[in-house]
């Protein structure tokens, strides 16, 4: 999209224009887009530094020396009393690269602190931990997104691509107009599943025993590309011994996906050539997420896909900026270009450019659910910055999340609205939004985009960049943190040089003249890489890793007392912890509801639109019921804009990606007396 | 990782001689770890040691298998047979796997004894191998039926006689129905594996009967009315089905001539009655495999009985598992309860304190063109039936239901709510009172209706019906509610919108169509 500063009744305005020649979404917009400048000039919006009086308790207007002066000498205190990790950092996968890249950098030197991770952990964390393993690098799609056209069969797994990024869905569309075949996995019918040619409903949770299911008939009938798997690939007979033991019929009983459908899934797949299979939150959101995504690998591999034009696997990226945001070094273990903190080539590359000592920059941290699990305890950070992040709204367990953040001695946040974490902070400094700044994103297709300022932030309100400079100044750290994006991005090209995520070749220029610039791009002559795989994985040998993965199940299964299986996601009007969204007058707003089947309401006494009691082991929450057909009998859905949502859901952990189990846990439905 | 001991490599077969074994047993027990015999390399053994070593499990472990390929998934036999899948593509564990982790493996290894005295296990080549602790998961052997000329001189089956339990059968019966195309085959047996046996045959162009010694088709778990349904549905399928007759002898063909080992045999049945055929396979049950057990004086009822730790309640270091245990006095033949005992066994043998409580079985029969699920005992649960039966349609779903759950089903011809049926049955879900018998209907298809002016059309925009029929055309739509430009998924209701009011067809491509949904719950 493009913006265009108008004026209406005697004010400016920033009007929202479609961008027809972009290829990603070709000027599509939703009512998202649309809206996006919906805050601009709204009361809503914080504009000026907040601290809460320690007499009264409430929020005070302060000016930003003074809060900065305030948050610096508290961390100061902090960190002599408990040492650098007493102080943490959360960030966000909405944050630019350049924001993304200064807030780690400014956790390592200026705080010394191994305690930061950021929101994406939450995100595609899964299908990253999956891709590393298995390509030796995760990009969430390794070709640009209008491949999908030129499929012969698109298989989206747990993926609501209609409403979370609708734009997105006329690629799906052309490649049904071209011939091609759709096919949606998911417990719901959602409105990407009713453009499917097909749809399969599994029980929450066992989207790896499908794969296997299919990987299964692959062998079995003889689809394997085995000259393929023979050159490309390591580890194919370990895996295919183990699928052994998945024949449709033991699929069916775990899935809930009968053998017949689960044969015809396979004989669709094998009968065409380009197929392309996209992971995304549905899938991933478990504690078995990152297995299961291997398990799709495995599939993608047996049928030599990755690399293949117009065929392969990815996983769509949910956040702004989810890609660049888990590669410039706000992970827990990770540095900018997608170097590992442990690796000391990669310590002394980074502290090189940073101009500091390699042996100065603290290990590895806690990932995000265990940074917050461990806020406010003996061994755990005392303070918490957090930027581009709702954290009360978007934690599974929320309420345990909510007692961590109180148990806090500081909690300072960063946003452009007062949002439920905002309304906790001992500190609130307001940041400019989008609009208002410059900096770049890398989109899910690894393309990285320039986003340029179009108008003056309101007065009072500064740049993450400035607080993170300010703060880091106040804090005597040993270098200057630079509040110039461009000059922010030419030092992140430098840090990136050499990495997975090579940036070193991309420019603010560039990225303006060619739509955008594909990582890897080593070198002002490199053309940037659209399409990755078609020669080479990224391990050293070349080669892809096929894994043995074994069905585990969810961490909290149904009984007797919870006999449902609850799950979350998204609708279109809002937007994740809808701190911004919610706050746009012309998106509906209708808060949550408890989605379920007409069989589940009768037997529950429950009419549509009834006042619905939903409950797990952590909490209870109120909502209206919406009765549909489109849900499987055993399952119910809720989506998670609204604070109460994920107080209901599970902080199990994926044991690779630290992935919490959003999308499944056992529940009880009753109707309100 | 260890070193592949020669044993494990699968070529090298039986060829440790008894000092070797002596050493090894010594320097196990010099190393202090227990040593863990597993008899049997079949499904239930190959789970448990799987489980062993995702466990962790600190012992030395054995593994003596008398078959002399790696173990393979034995219940897709009858899906080789018919050709959809590969040979290949059933093994489980191949030397290698054992190799690496450090299990002596030893295929072609048959166990003569079991001497609870010594503390050893003898092979049939008089190597003995000493444990601290046993597991005996022999599986079952093929019911031969009482039947003159079925077994000649030197102990072999009639060269046109057939079992089908082991992968050789499974060979020997290819190599069989390879060499005489489009010739006729008797399966004696109408249970599970004969049905699926008479499917793979008939698939692979065969002509084919089907004896059943009881009065009808898999009486154990379908009751009459849903195997009536189901010898229909073969009889369609070309198959002929003899219900209530036992095969006596092995008699000269009818056609003339006399038994030959290549030429074709008469079947004869007690009513009377001889098929003449060119292939014999006997697929009637099996029984545990308890030799063993009652030579070492283990008690053995129908199979090796055992308590809920699945020990047997004569020898606490001797464990039972699979197709020849006797727990709670269920023997099983399925694979689900074999996995769930190796389990649990195998966190029993790491320190573990898990019991067996019995299993739910849910058994499918894989037979293509031939849809039949049984959940639990159907025949045999108490509790009201829920039953809904067409005949002519071949479909008879049955659920026993008891306090409002599924606690036995049989599907016959109908596997459509199978899925949901199975998990409702798994999780002991108490369900509504209609809910039962929907479950057995088809869904009522909604008649289309005409849009109201408030419903949303175009959930991108935010914009309804009632916008769309506001406007003259699709530019106008676009220009004045913004729909169809975001995801582009309503373009085609806006069409039908404008078409409704204009009284014609609007031009262009895109939009929702109509999707075939497999699933409905």
């Amino acid at each position: 999209m493009k913006l265009q500063p108008g004026r209406a009744a005697g004010r400016p305005t920033l009007e929202v224009l479609p961008w027809a020649e972009f290829p990603v979404n070709e000027g599509g917009l939703c009512r998202k887009g649309w809206t996006s400048t919906g805050l601009r000039g709204s009361r809503e919006r914080l504009t000026t530094p907040l601290v809460r009086d320690r007499e009264t308790g409430a929020l005070a207007a302060a000016t930003w020396d003074e809060a900065l002066d305030l948050v610096a000498g508290r961390i100061a205190g902090i960190q002599d009393e408990h040492g650098k990790d007493g102080v943490a950092i959360f960030g966000g996968g909405g944050l630019t690269n350049e924001k993304a890249y200064q807030l780690g950098k400014f956790a390592r030197v200026a705080l010394g602190t191994s305690q930061i991770d950021y929101n994406g952990r939450w995100c595609m964390s899964s299908a990253a931990s999956a891709g590393t393993r298995t390509f030796g690098v995760d990009r969430g799609l390794p070709f640009p997104l209008a491949d999908v056209e030129q499929a012969d069969l698109v298989l989206l797994v747990g993926s609501n691509m209609a409403e979370t990024m609708p734009p997105a869905a006329r690629h799906l569309d052309r490649c049904r107009d071209n011939g091609g075949k759709v096919v949606v996995i998911d417990p719901r019918v959602t409105s990407t599943a009713e453009r499917a040619d097909v749809v399969v409903q599994p029980v929450p949770g066992t989207d790896l025993v499908l794969a296997l299911g299919l990987l299964h008939l692959v062998i079995a009938g003889g689809h394997v590309d085995t000259e393929y798997v023979e050159s490309r690939t390591h580890g194919f007979q370990a895996v295919a011994d183990s699928v052994a033991a998945w024949w449709p019929e033991r699929v069916e009983r775990v899935t809930g996906v009968s053998a017949d459908e689960l044969r015809a899934l396979a004989d669709l797949v094998v009968s065409t050539r380009r197929v392309m299979i996209l992971t995304a939150r549905g899938a991933e959101q478990h504690a078995t997420g990152s297995d299961t995504v291997l398990a799709w690998l495995d599939l993608a591999l047996a049928l030599g896909l990755p690399g293949r034009p117009f065929a392969g696997y990815g996983c769509l990226t949910g956040q702004g900026n989810g890609q660049g945001g888990r590669e410039h070094g706000q992970k827990n273990d990770q540095l900018p270009g997608y170097r590992m903190l442990v690796d000391p080539a990669a310590r002394e590359h980074v502290a090189g450019v940073w101009g500091v000592d390699p042996d100065s920059l603290p290990g590895p941290g806690r990932s995000a659910y265990e940074l917050l699990d461990a806020l406010g305890t003996d061994a755990g950070p005392k303070a918490l910055l957090v930027f581009g992040s709702n954290i009360v709204v978007s934690s599974p367990n929320a309420t345990h999340v909510e007692d961590r953040l109180n148990s806090l001695d500081l909690l300072v946040v960063c946003d452009i609205v007062m949002s439920e974490t905002a309304a906790m902070a001992d500190v609130v400094l307001p940041v400019t939004q989008w609009a208002e700044e410059t900096g770049t994103m890398t989109n899910l297709e690894g393309r990285v985009i320039l986003r340029r300022q179009a108008v003056a932030p309101p007065r009072g309100v500064h740049s993450d960049l400035d607080v993170i400079s300010g703060l880091a100044e106040r804090l005597k750290a040993p270098i200057t943190f630079s509040t110039d994006p461009e000059e922010v991005f030419e030092e992140l090209g430098r840090a990136s040089a050499g990495g997975k995520a090579d940036y070193a070749g991309i420019s603010y220029e560039r990225i303006d003249a060619e739509q955008g610039v594909f990582w890897p791009c080593p070198s002002p002559a490199h053309p940037g890489t659209p399409r990755m795989f078609t020669e080479r994985f990224a391990h050293p040998d070349g080669r892809a890793r096929m894994h043995v993965v074994e069905h585990r199940g969810t961490a909290e299964p149904v009984d007797a007392e919870y006999p449902l299986h609850l799950t979350t996601g998204r609708i279109l009007a809002q937007y994740q912890s809808g701190a911004q969204t919610r706050r746009i007058t012309d998106l509906p707003d209708d808060g949550a509801f408890l989605e379920m089947h007409p069989v589940l309401a009768a037997r529950l006494g429950i009419a549509d639109g009834d006042p619905v009691t939903v409950s797990t082991r952590r909490g209870r929450l109120q909502a209206p019921a919406r009765v549909v057909p489109t849900i499987r009998h055993d399952t119910v859905f809720a989506p998670f804009h609204w604070l109460g949502v994920n107080r209901l859901t599970n902080d199990a952990l994926d044991p690779a990606s630290r992935m919490p189990e959003f999308k499944v846990c056992a529940a009880a439905v009753e109707a309100q007396a | 990782m260890s070193t592949p001991e020669i044993n494990a490599d699968i070529n090298a077969g039986i060829n440790a001689d008894i000092d070797a074994d002596l050493d090894a047993g010594t320097s196990d027990q010099q190393d202090g770890r227990e040593r863990l015999v597993v008899v049997g390399n079949g499904m239930a053994a190959t789970r448990l040691v799987e489980q062993l070593v995702a466990n962790g499990y600190p012992g030395h472990v054995t593994v003596l298998g008398d078959e002399e390929v790696p173990a393979y998934n034995r219940i897709l036999l009858s899906a080789v047979l018919e050709g959809t899948h590969d040979r290949d593509a059933i093994t489980l564990r191949r030397g290698d796997w054992f190799a690496e982790h450090g299990i002596d493996l030893r295929l072609g290894s048959r166990v003569l004894a079991v001497d609870r005295d010594y503390g050893d296990v003898m092979l049939v080549d008089g190597t003995t191998i000493p444990f601290d602790r046993l597991v005996l998961a022999t599986g079952s052997i093929p019911t031969l039926p009482p039947m003159r000329g079925l077994i000649r001189h030197d102990g072999s089956l009639h060269p046109r006689v057939h079992a089908f339990r082991s992968v050789a059968d499974c060979e020997g019966l290819d190599e069989a129905v390879t060499a005489r195309p489009g010739s006729r085959a008797v399966v004696v047996g109408g249970g599970l594996l004969g049905l699926q046996v008479a499917r793979a045959l008939s698939l692979r162009g065969l002509q084919v009967e089907v004896v059943e010694a009881t009065e009808h088709l898999l009486s154990r778990q379908v009751d009459e009315a849903g195997a009536k349904v189901l010898r229909r549905s073969l009889t369609k399928l070309g198959t002929t089905v003899y219900t209530g007759a036992r095969v006596t002898r092995l008699v000269d063909p009818p056609s003339g001539g006399s038994v030959t080992d290549d030429g074709p045999v008469g079947l004869q049945l007690d009513n009377g009655f001889v098929l003449e055929t060119d292939l014999v396979v006997l697929t009637a049950g099996g029984r545990p495999s308890t030799a063993l057990a009652r030579g070492a004086g283990l008690e053995v009822r129908r199979g090796i009985v055992v308590d809920d730790t699945l020990t047997s309640v004569t020898d606490g270091r001797i464990s039972a598992i699979g197709d020849c245990a006797q727990h709670g006095g269920v023997v099983h033949g399925f694979v689900a309860p074999a996995w769930e005992q190796a389990s649990v066994l195998a966190n029993r043998l790491c320190g573990g304190d898990v019991t067996h409580a019995g299993s739910r079985v849910v058994a499918r029969l894989r037979a293509t063109d031939l849809d039949v699920a049984v959940l639990g005992d159907p025949v045999g649960a108490d509790g009201e039936v829920v039953e809904v039966s067409n005949p002519l349609a071949g479909k008879h779903s049955r659920l026993v239901v008891q306090d409002g759950r599924i606690v036995a089903a049989s599907l016959v011809g109908d596997l459509s709510r199978v899925g949901i049926i199975t998990q409702h049955y798994d999780h002991g879900t108490v369900l509504g009172i209609k809910e039962h018998g929907d479950l057995l209907l088809p869904d009522v298809v909604p008649t289309p209706t005409v849009l109201p002016d408030e419903a949303e059309v175009c959930a991108c925009a935010g914009v309804t019906a009632g916008a769309i029929r506001a406007c003259t055309s699709l530019e106008h739509v676009k220009e004045s509610t913004r729909a169809t430009t975001g995801c582009g998924g309503c373009a085609n209701a806006c069409r039908d919108l404008l078409a409704e009011k204009l009284g014609a067809p609007v031009g262009g491509t895109g939009g929702t169509r109509p999707h075939a949904a497999f699933t409905t719950a």
